[in-house]
């Protein structure tokens, strides 16, 4: 299996490993480890903003530099129902072969379960 | 991660994957280069009308007795061939095509190579039944299995020497007095891991046929050999007989037609005799080194050890390691470490070992499982190297798969008080 120079990077340094607690904080998970790719996110919010954003993914190389990459991107942005790029847009970017596109869909789970009770919190 | 790359002398990985193949031995490639550069050793060794052959066939022969003299055989009994997996299909397909009146009937088991397992998937498809025996969780089979799956019309009974990816060694000597009771059932053994590793001798351990690899024994690719018994079977009636794949000059007694390339021969037949020289003392040093990269893994904690530990050789360690997902391993390990993984890896898709799932381990940890090869070339220092990478690389993939957390956080999506 080759990766592209984006996959490596963020699959050799994430940032943003690890779990988030405390106000404002919402987690989503999506996947199971015994089928061979499970992701979770916690999303800090304030007032529709994400304020912070840590993964965990017990994944493939693909699966792990996306999600990094997503919770780097994100902070700072409003929270939507979106990810804040489509699957089509990661899949493009991260050069992700047709057959793990279930992954990426398993991560879009992952966020917006998330995400989506963020939306209207106020804190 | 990678602050501390190893590499080696010539900026490559570690290499520690010495069963799926071996850099040929300097001897054997001087002796293939003089053969090739040769403006007497050139002709075909079938053409007995003029000297140019005679040379060819002579070397050729010459390469057959080390080929023989290595693996307790007879001249006459080897058959070259392109490599093992040929000599599985000549074996397999052979056999059943020529004693298809006999019986339709194969035995072999779950473990063996895909060099075995094919032909046998090719051979149902044309109407023959094969049994596949379950090894147990150590991947041993039990002589007694063999005699139980025998039946009148079984013609063949297939199970390798040393398996390719767990290093357990079969035993052969018992299987083979089960075929001669059975009288009808001929023995193929894939030996293609064997030599070098382990003691052979075809005369004594009772099979019939025996596959055999150049390129496992520091010799090259693309040639291997087919041990065929020359005495009689066990009904007294007539020598095996085999029914050729390939048609067309009628060399090697007509078994493998093609001219025969002089130049692998000799490289085979060298790699052989220098094979079958090994010391006793070089055999301690790998065990040394096995014992020392099991060790140094087992430290990481979590990690399994595949296969049984008293019936295999110390060249192959295979390990699962828990909480790190397959393809993750690999890619973290590949730039530094140059070893097999227990998932065939096809683009995208990757099969879990089907010989770590034969012995009951989990799709998952016989995904996140490693081969480790090692063989002549393999220092303390590599195995050391493989240590230092796994013991950085497993914590890590186990970290950033939530490894304590995970295990008690929710897989649904949850909202936290907040």
């Amino acid at each position: 299996m080759n990766y592209n120079q984006l996959t490596r990077r963020y699959f050799e340094s994430p940032a943003n490993v690890g779990e988030l607690s405390g106000p404002g904080v919402f987690r989503g998970a999506a996947g199971k480890r015994e089928e061979g790719t499970w992701v979770q996110f916690d999303l800090q919010c304030v007032s529709g903003t994400l304020q912070a954003a840590r993964f965990l993914a017990f994944a493939c190389p693909h699966t792990i530099a996306v999600s990094a990459w997503l919770t780097e991107q994100s902070v700072g942005r409003t929270v939507t129902r979106t990810l804040p790029e489509t699957v089509q847009q990661l899949r493009d970017r991260f050069d992700v072969p047709v057959d793990k596109m279930g992954r990426l869909l398993i991560i879009e789970d992952a966020w917006l379960a998330a995400a989506v009770p963020a939306i209207d919190y106020r804190g | 991660m990678n602050t501390a790359v190893q590499m080696n002398a010539a900026g490559m990985p570690v290499y520690l994957d010495h069963a799926s193949t071996t850099p040929v031995d300097p001897r054997v490639a001087l002796a293939m280069a003089e053969v090739l550069n040769s403006e007497t050793e050139f002709g075909n060794p079938a053409s007995a009308s003029h000297d140019y052959g005679g040379v060819a066939h002579a070397l050729v022969e010459q390469a057959r007795c080390q080929v023989a003299a290595a693996v307790g055989a007879a001249p006459a009994e080897v058959v070259w061939t392109s490599g093992a997996t040929e000599a599985n299909n000549l074996s397999l397909f052979g056999v059943a095509q020529y004693y298809r009146e006999r019986g339709r009937h194969i035995v072999t088991s779950r473990t063996e190579h895909k060099a075995v397992l094919d032909p046998c998937r090719e051979l149902e498809r044309r109407g023959w039944q094969v049994t596949y025996l379950v090894p147990d969780r150590e991947g041993l089979l039990d002589p007694e299995q063999v005699a139980a799956a025998l039946r009148q019309d079984t013609v063949l009974v297939s199970v390798m020497h040393v398996n390719n990816e767990i290093g357990v060694v079969q035993n052969i000597g018992a299987l083979g007095a089960i075929c001669a009771r059975h009288g009808g059932a001929w023995l193929h053994v894939d030996a293609a891991q064997s030599l070098g590793k382990c003691p052979i001798d075809f005369a004594s351990l009772g099979a019939d046929l025996m596959s055999l690899s150049g390129h496992k024994v520091y010799g090259p690719k693309g040639v291997g050999a087919l041990l065929v018994a020359q005495r009689k079977d066990g009904l007294g009636s007539a020598r095996l007989q085999l029914a050729p794949l390939l048609y067309g000059g009628g060399q090697e007694r007509g078994l493998r037609a093609g001219t025969l390339a002089t130049h692998q021969v000799v490289g085979m037949g060298l790699a052989f005799e220098l094979a079958s020289s090994i010391s006793s003392t070089e055999t301690v040093r790998i065990a040394q080194l096995q014992r020392r990269l099991w060790q140094g893994l087992a430290a990481i904690g979590g990690v399994l050890r595949n296969g049984s530990v008293s019936h295999s050789v110390p060249h192959l360690l295979n390990v699962s390691f828990e909480g790190v997902e397959g393809e993750s391993l690999l890619a973290a390990i590949r730039p530094q470490l140059a070893v097999s993984t227990g998932s065939a890896c096809n683009s995208a898709l990757a099969e879990p070992s089907y010989v770590l799932r034969a012995l009951g381990r989990s799709e998952r940890l016989s995904e996140s499982s490693l081969r480790f090869g090692l063989g002549r070339t393999t220092t303390e220092s590599d195995i050391d190297a493989a240590i230092a990478v796994l013991s950085r690389e497993v914590p890590r993939l186990r970290h950033i798969a939530g490894a304590q957390s995970a295990r008690s956080a929710p897989t649904a999506p949850t909202v936290p008080a907040t």
